[in-house]
């Protein structure tokens, strides 16, 4: 333990208990997703750990399910533009929010955070509810905007927090010299800005691409990828699933590491 | 000087515009569609409560909503539990441990739920990673009944919501000034005495956020009891997602959704005033 940090009343029995325990703790949050990975590589039609027999069967014959790979499709292109509409409108706020003092912001901003803290089968509800009134039911347009909402707080406050370090001094040292307030934005706030909105970009996807609820209530008839998993996995489970969740699984695990690095490279650049 | 603050708030009146698309965005997809939640509630096609009398018409409802709140709260105190400790734990680690500790709380919480459910299955279930490996090792004649229980709905929810708690406290814990605990230490106080009066109650706003955030993603959970979860363990989503994808009764869809939602904000408006009613008598 860092000296500085040490509360002073953790011995070092204490220290080891403790160190102890979070690793339990990790293994509980942690190896059940692990052992889909090696159990996703077997043979048999009844998953096994280990696996008796190493083979792509249910890799291929997730790839040469149509459904499957139309339905990953789909999310996919919806995760993209949802992560770029997001991460633009998120910005903006975000850089609005900065300059800006009213009353009410407060409670602003309380509203633009409530998507990602309300049960989200009310605000499913809800959606269902307009979908089927303005006859909207189905609609992709829909749904992309819908999980725009449900992800605007992350840009919003992944921005945010790099711009509460953001020296102003720069952006008027710029407009003194002569450059208009567009050149401004694009040649000083804008790359300063740059990884932090990557990181949202990253972390925006994540939130539209493995969203059942909200789709499974208003697509009506196609299907995105979770909605796909879910009518499998109500039905029968088919060891199809363990390849599609340990693809998944790989995934999440390059993009949130590369989304959380950039997230803290955009706060440790901005202490400097 | 004059004209310096008025060039500031006509600078102001257009960062104000930056907020529009956000604001117009909330209102439309989330503002009024909740507004209409409420109006559905009550209309059939006039005016009618017939939907809340409903609710009150059969047991089974209030039921399930009195057992919608028991699992939330009882998830709530267990990622409270589990993950206290865990968060004190990463913030007082090395810093560079941190950045990997800190990674690895992070994947779970961003993997879907989906399969974070399914993965219970493939431990659990009854060809399951675990089953298996008891019968291969002789403990076990048959594969034990562990999926579709109700222990196990506890066993993955808890999964899935603690890292919430754990980042919450942790985000609180960071920031306590260590020079507060030593004092109380230096003046005399006991490692324990110095934890519960001074560093506990100043990490309780991250518990508290932690706690509401978890309860009331917990009251909305329909995906994880429909997939690992028993008969007997549905909550109240999956009654409303059978009244919207089965039933296609809107009405009623809504009337159990206001409920829900105003149980979990009595909740969250009570759990508030007792945390406020503990702190004032305990910083007396």
């Amino acid at each position: 333990m860092h000296p500085s940090d040490d509360p002073g009343w953790a011995g070092k029995g204490w220290s080891m208990a403790f160190t102890a325990y979070f690793i339990l703790l990790l293994i509980y949050l942690l190896l059940p997703l692990l052992i889909v990975i090696p159990v996703s590589f077997g043979e048999d039609q009844w998953l096994q750990f280990p696996p008796t027999s190493l083979s792509l069967r249910w890799y291929r014959s997730y790839f040469s399910d149509p459904g499957f790979i139309a339905a990953t499709f789909t999310s996919f292109w919806i995760a993209c533009v949802v992560s770029a509409l997001a991460t633009v409108i998120g910005t903006v706020t975000a850089l609005g929010l900065s300059r800006t003092r009213f009353r009410g912001k407060s409670l602003l901003y309380g509203f633009i955070i409530a998507p990602m803290v309300i049960p989200i089968i009310i605000f499913a509800l809800a959606l269902f509810i307009l979908f089927n009134q303005l006859k909207m039911t189905g609609s992709v347009a829909g749904l992309i905007l819908a999980h725009v909402v449900l992800a605007l707080p992350f840009p919003v406050l992944i921005v945010s927090a790099a711009l509460e370090q953001f020296d102003t001094t720069l952006e008027r040292a710029g407009r003194i010299l002569g450059a208009t307030p567009l050149r401004v934005f694009l040649h000083i706030t804008l790359p300063y800005l740059a990884p932090a909105a990557l990181a949202s970009a990253i972390f925006s996807f994540f939130v539209s691409f493995d969203e059942l609820v909200i789709a499974l209530f208003i697509t009506g008839r196609w299907d995105t990828l979770p909605k796909r998993i879910w009518s499998d996995l109500r039905l029968e489970i088919d060891p199809t699933i363990a390849a599609v969740a340990a693809i998944l699984i790989a995934i999440t695990l390059i993009g949130i590491t590369a989304g959380e690095l950039l997230r803290r490279w955009a706060m440790a650049r901005a202490a400097n | 000087m004059m004209m310096n603050e008025q060039k500031q708030a006509r600078s102001e009146g257009s960062a104000f515009w930056l907020l529009v698309p956000a604001i117009l965005l909330l209102i439309g997809l989330f503002g009024y569609p909740l507004l209409k939640v409420l109006i559905t509630s009550i209309l059939d096609p006039g005016f009618t409560l017939a939907h809340y009398l409903r609710i009150l018409d059969r047991p089974i409802y209030l039921t399930v909503l009195a057992r919608t709140v028991e699992v939330s709260l009882i998830v709530t105190a267990l990622c409270f539990l589990l993950g206290y400790p865990a968060a004190y734990y990463l913030a007082h680690c090395p810093p560079r441990l941190r950045t990997y500790l800190f990674l690895l709380i992070l994947l779970p919480m961003w993997t879907s739920l989906l399969i974070r459910s399914y993965s219970w299955i493939v431990v659990l279930g009854k060809n399951g990673v675990i089953n298996l490996g008891l019968i291969q090792l002789g403990l076990i004649a048959e594969p034990l009944q562990m999926l579709y229980t109700t222990g196990t709905v506890y066993l993955a929810m808890v999964q899935i919501l603690l890292p919430i708690m754990i980042l919450t406290c942790y985000g609180v814990m960071i920031k306590i000034d260590q020079g507060l605990v030593r004092a109380a230490r230096v003046l005399g106080a006991s490692a324990w005495r110095a934890f519960a009066t001074v560093y506990f109650p100043l990490s309780l706003a991250g518990v508290s956020t932690g706690a509401v955030i978890i309860f009331i993603l917990a009251m909305g959970f329909f995906v994880t009891p429909a997939l690992v979860g028993s008969r007997q363990d549905i909550m109240l989503g999956n009654l409303i997602e059978t009244q919207i994808n089965q039933a296609v009764n809107l009405g009623f869809a809504s009337a159990l959704g206001l409920l829900l939602l105003a149980a979990t904000i009595a909740v969250v408006m009570l759990f508030r005033a007792v945390m406020r009613w503990r702190f004032s008598h305990a910083s007396v």
